[in-house]
């Protein structure tokens, strides 16, 4: 710092109090001096001018303190106003320096964007999953989700958050902790009538629920108590306001209008704020009585499940509001102690099931609000955070990379700076200087991060979670936040990075040198960043890797059926229940129109949908050893052309027919390795097989080609019977059409809902979707890690890049004599060439061995492949290899065509 | 000292400026000028002087530097600022005015009595 009169001189703020202080004491002294000074020569005594000098002055102390205060505010407004002023001046001066290299702030910018745009991205989903309590619930803190967990006998302890009304009326009825409890329940529900009818979530919801959640409607009211009361409740429904905007255009006539949903006309009362989804992810139709919904739903199961009366009817969640000032431990022996009193309650009236109390080991968990915090924490949640971290790994890598240009770009610069050291510009302005440089930089690149998770969200919300309610956007301002505050900590992190470098410097040998001349320190750190950032890339490409082989592997899987042109069709029926003898009409009636639609290739009934729902048991086989033969077979009732509209090849025998009616000899079709199971190397036609000692035997028609009900290793052991000889309450069709399976739901779904009585209503999915949710973990795997991995490369490249090429500058004079001795072209391609290759090796054998050490924790992740898998490994070394010579390739070339004659002459 | 005037509020910052319009002076050397001009009629207490240097140094209307006298001592020197001047020659325009309104009309009053 210039000492404080020189600072005077240019008018530079003096930051020292005592200093100001002296400097009026001067002031005054001067005056009275000088005013003793004229009196004395006016004839005067030298001691009555001093008095005269003080009596025309005046209070000298409170004078004093009033120019003290005065200049210390002056001091004060010139530092701003010299801090302004150089804030200024170092933006400009970044500006200027980002504009005079276009390519390196692109790079920066660029890689940078990619890091925090990912990090943005995880960081919004993370923040949806995990942070952000639900919209609209008052104090989130105080509310709890409630989960009981007892022992079962045979599972260990069971953990559920599905209970009964009967317990919620307990749990109710026996705590004391909590200000509100309700309960609620989330389900597909069908909306409207006829071909207009949709299935749309709706959430069943008790009438203290509203006030618990302390949500206000936009329009209308809310539902309460007395509105919610058994056996049915009051039909009202609010709507949700997503679902309000869609359907009702947001009109405020719509209270007071009826709405179908499921079997009963609810009369709409309200509409909740926009974003409310109640304590679900998923945005929601519309909100009902918990008991109307109940009893219309539990309808359709028949008149022998009485929901709320029995306690094994599990199926709705109870939440609570804490009492002010109750700590969750309290709370939670409390809820314990009323779960206990409850199941004493269930003793007494439906003691089934029920261990004795000393082994029932009861006891109440009390959640967090957020599903995915509690102790159900679902797969994206894990996922999610996983992400999250490999995402920050990449940051972690793009700021490495952007230090690494910003120390090359500062050694070039050395010359630079040590000129206006040598002028007089302090280490602080230097140090400001380059941090506004690097913070600029971090800004764009932030901003230009925002956009790739724009982009990158779009993307995750399709692949990772589709059934997410992101109408509140993915984008809200605390993801901004996040992605402003990573790109200021990476604007600060990286511009820390070449200061330490120039810290030392020392001007004259800078000034000679003409800013060249290598460190060797700073480019051994450059080169441990390069190593560092190669091992990540071989981490992220080898799970990369491995995710995409393992989704191959499940896709290339022989399912032994073929879900692309299927469509499973289903029926809710509403209102008017249907008896089985009628729902095998009304299936029978549905096959038969369904095979004369143009684009349907075959038809037929089933029960379960593979990988969706399955009917398993254990068999008997007169002659064979029942201990012998596996616990469980998958039962399949069937129609007439099952096999061919599924795609399973018969093997040998015959299919199941429609000759194959009630009252018909009863038969069955195995498949190959139910049959080789049961009767190894033998003919299983002819032969009998039991599903219950007591019944008759079924006979061996047929054998069919394997199928996969699941991923599992294994095949599935399946025991076709026709279905008209095991009739099903329950409809259920597959159908095969020619060409995209999505295109022909729409024209089979309306015809057939032609065939409906009363209001019942079809639903046909895609079969490809059960399956597909089924893999959707290595799907997103692959994905995920190949977009990572891919970013990772692309950043170490950029990364290697900028090193060779600057290294080749500063080599031009060696490189120079080298050719002068006569070394060719193709020598001094090489060595620059090794040097690169040298770095990424040493990256290549530290990430191999970081990626071994994780191998054996992810290969349960995998699917037919192990986390060791050599394919891989081999592959990932090659295309980093690769990408390690064409990063080199051009500061090769550029070093190849040094004229000995110009680089010698620069000396 | 007879027949003293005391200064209206807020004349004697306009009389700094205009003092230091003649060049750059330390705090004496513009007590000593006004009161040559004012033939000591000017009733100011020195303190006033300097609390009134400060105020318009710290509003931007002068500046101030340390410089040497003729004998040698430190000194603090004051100095019309650009935005200075422009202020004084919009408040001697307007007390110009001023003086002649009031003048005029207490001349007036004077001439019908």
């Amino acid at each position: 710092m210039l000492p404080p009169r020189a600072r005077r001189f240019f008018r530079l703020a003096i930051h020292r109090r005592a200093l100001l202080a002296r400097e009026v004491d001067d002031e005054i002294a001067f005056h009275l001096d000088a005013r003793a000074a004229q009196l004395v020569a006016r004839q005067m005594s030298p001691d009555d001018a001093r008095a005269e000098a003080l009596r025309r002055f005046g209070d000298v102390d409170a004078a004093r303190h009033t120019l003290n205060r005065s200049a210390t505010r002056r001091e004060a407004r010139m530092k701003l106003r010299e801090i302004v002023a150089n804030s200024w001046q170092d933006l400009r001066y970044a500006a200027r320096g980002i504009r005079r290299s276009p390519g390196f702030a692109a790079a920066v910018i660029l890689t940078l964007a990619l890091g925090i745009g990912a990090n943005a991205t995880m960081f919004g989903v993370v923040d949806r999953l995990l942070l952000r309590p639900p919209a609209g619930v008052v104090a989130p803190n105080e509310v709890n989700r409630v989960y009981l967990t007892t022992a079962n006998g045979f599972q260990g302890l069971q953990l559920g958050s599905n209970q009964s009304y009967r317990r919620y009326l307990d749990l109710a009825q026996h705590v004391h902790t909590t200000q509100d409890i309700a309960a609620h329940y989330e389900r597909e529900r069908v909306f409207g009538v006829g071909e207009g009818a949709r299935q749309e979530r709706t959430s069943f919801v008790t009438g203290s629920f509203w006030p618990l959640i302390g949500v206000h409607p936009v329009l209308g009211r809310f539902f309460n108590e007395s509105e919610d009361q058994l056996p049915q409740g009051t039909p009202v429904a609010v709507l949700g306001y997503g679902y309000w905007q869609s359907q009702f255009g947001g009109r405020s006539d719509v209270l007071g209008r009826t709405l179908r949903i499921g079997g009963t006309d609810y009369t709409i009362i309200g509409v909740t704020p926009p974003g409310f989804s109640g304590l679900s992810l998923q945005s929601v139709a519309a909100f009902i009585p918990l008991t109307a919904g109940a009893a219309d739903m539990f309808a359709e199961f028949g008149p022998n499940v009485k929901w709320s009366e029995q306690y094994r009817v599990g199926w709705l969640q109870t939440i609570v509001r804490r009492k002010p000032g109750v700590s969750v431990q309290t709370a939670t022996a409390d809820m314990t102690n009323a779960f206990r009193q409850s199941i004493e309650t269930q003793r007494a009236v439906e003691p089934a099931g029920l261990l004795a109390s000393n082994k029932m080991n009861a006891q109440a968990t009390l959640g967090s609000v957020l599903e995915s915090r509690g102790p159900r924490r679902s797969q994206s949640a894990t996922v999610s955070l996983w992400l999250m971290a490999v995402s920050g790994l990449v940051l972690l890598m793009a700021c490495a990379n952007v230090a690494n240009l910003l120390i090359a770009r500062a050694l070039r610069r050395r010359r630079e700076i040590a000129i206006r050291q040598a002028i007089g510009v302090s280490r602080a302005r230097l140090l400001a200087q380059l941090l506004t440089e690097s913070t600029l930089l971090a800004l764009l690149g932030g901003v230009a991060g925002v956009l790739v998770a724009h982009w990158g969200g779009a993307l995750l919300r399709s692949v990772l979670l589709p059934n997410l309610d992101w109408s509140t956007g993915i984008f809200d301002h605390r993801v901004l936040v996040f992605a402003g505050v990573v790109a200021l900590g990476a604007g600060l992190v990286t511009g820390l990075a070449p200061i330490r470098q120039l810290a030392n410097t020392d001007v004259a040998s800078a000034l000679r040198s003409g800013g060249r001349g290598t460190s060797l320190r700073s480019s051994r750190l450059r080169r441990t960043l390069l190593v560092v950032q190669g091992a990540v890339s071989v981490v992220l490409l080898v799970g990369a890797g491995l995710f995409v082989r393992s989704f191959r592997n499940v896709r290339a899987l022989d399912l032994g059926f073929t879900p692309e042109h299927v469509l499973a069709i289903g029926v809710t029926t509403r209102g008017t229940p249907l008896d089985t003898v009628q729902k095998e009409q009304l299936a029978q009636a549905m096959v038969e129109r369904a095979v004369t639609l143009p684009n349907v290739q075959h038809a037929s009934r089933g029960l379960t949908v593979p990988f969706s729902s399955e009917w398993t048991q254990p068999i008997v086989v007169p002659g064979v050893d029942s201990s012998r033969l596996r616990d469980f077979f998958y039962v399949v009732p069937v129609g007439a052309d099952y096999l061919a509209t599924m795609g399973t090849r018969l093997v040998s025998g015959r299919t199941i027919t429609d000759a194959d009616r009630a009252g018909s000899e009863p038969v069955v079709v195995l498949s190959q390795s139910a049959a080789q199971h049961i009767w190894p190397g033998a003919n299983p036609i002819g032969r009998c097989i039991k599903l219950q000692a007591t019944t008759p035997c079924l006979t061996v028609i047929g054998t069919a080609q394997d199928i996969r009900a699941s991923f599992q290793d294994e095949p599935s052991l399946q025991l076709y019977v026709p279905i008209a000889q095991q009739p099903q309450p329950e409809i259920r069709l597959f159908v095969r059409v020619r060409g995209d399976a999505a295109k022909s739901i729409e024209p089979v779904r309306r015809s057939l809902q032609e065939l409906m009585p009363g209001a019942a209503y079809v639903n046909a999915d895609p079969l490809e979707d059960f399956v597909a949710s089924e893999f959707r973990s290595w799907r997103l795997g692959a994905t995920m890690f190949t977009i990572f991995g891919l970013l990772a490369l692309l950043v170490a490249a950029v990364g290697l890049y900028s090193v060779v090429a600057y290294d080749v500058s500063q080599r031009t004079q060696e490189i120079g004599v080298r050719v002068a001795l006569g070394a060719t072209a193709g020598t001094v391609i090489r060595l620059v060439l090794a040097d690169g290759v040298r770095v990424v090796a040493f990256g290549l054998v530290l990430g191999g061995i970081v990626a071994l050490a994780f191998a054996n924790h992810v290969t349960p992740l995998l699917y037919h492949i192990t986390g060791k898998d050599p394919v891989t490994y081999a592959f990932v070394v090659l295309v980093l290899l690769a990408v390690a010579l064409m990063a080199s390739l051009a500061p090769a070339l550029r070093a190849s065509r040094v004229d000995p004659n110009i680089a010698l002459r620069a000396e | 000292m007879t027949d003293q005037l005391s200064l209206v509020k807020g004349t004697l910052d306009v009389l700094v400026l205009k003092t230091l319009s003649w060049g750059a002076m330390h705090g004496f050397e513009i007590t000593s000028w006004l009161e040559d001009r004012s033939g000591g009629t000017l009733d100011v207490e020195d303190s006033a002087l300097y609390q009134a240097l400060h105020r318009l140094e710290e509003r931007g209307l002068i500046s101030a530097e340390w410089g040497m006298t003729e004998n040698n001592r430190r000194a603090r020197y004051y100095s019309l600022t650009r935005t200075g001047r422009a202020h004084l020659r919009a408040e001697t325009t307007r007390w110009l005015r001023y003086t002649e309104m009031v003048s005029d009309i207490l001349g007036a009053a004077t001439r019908t009595a």
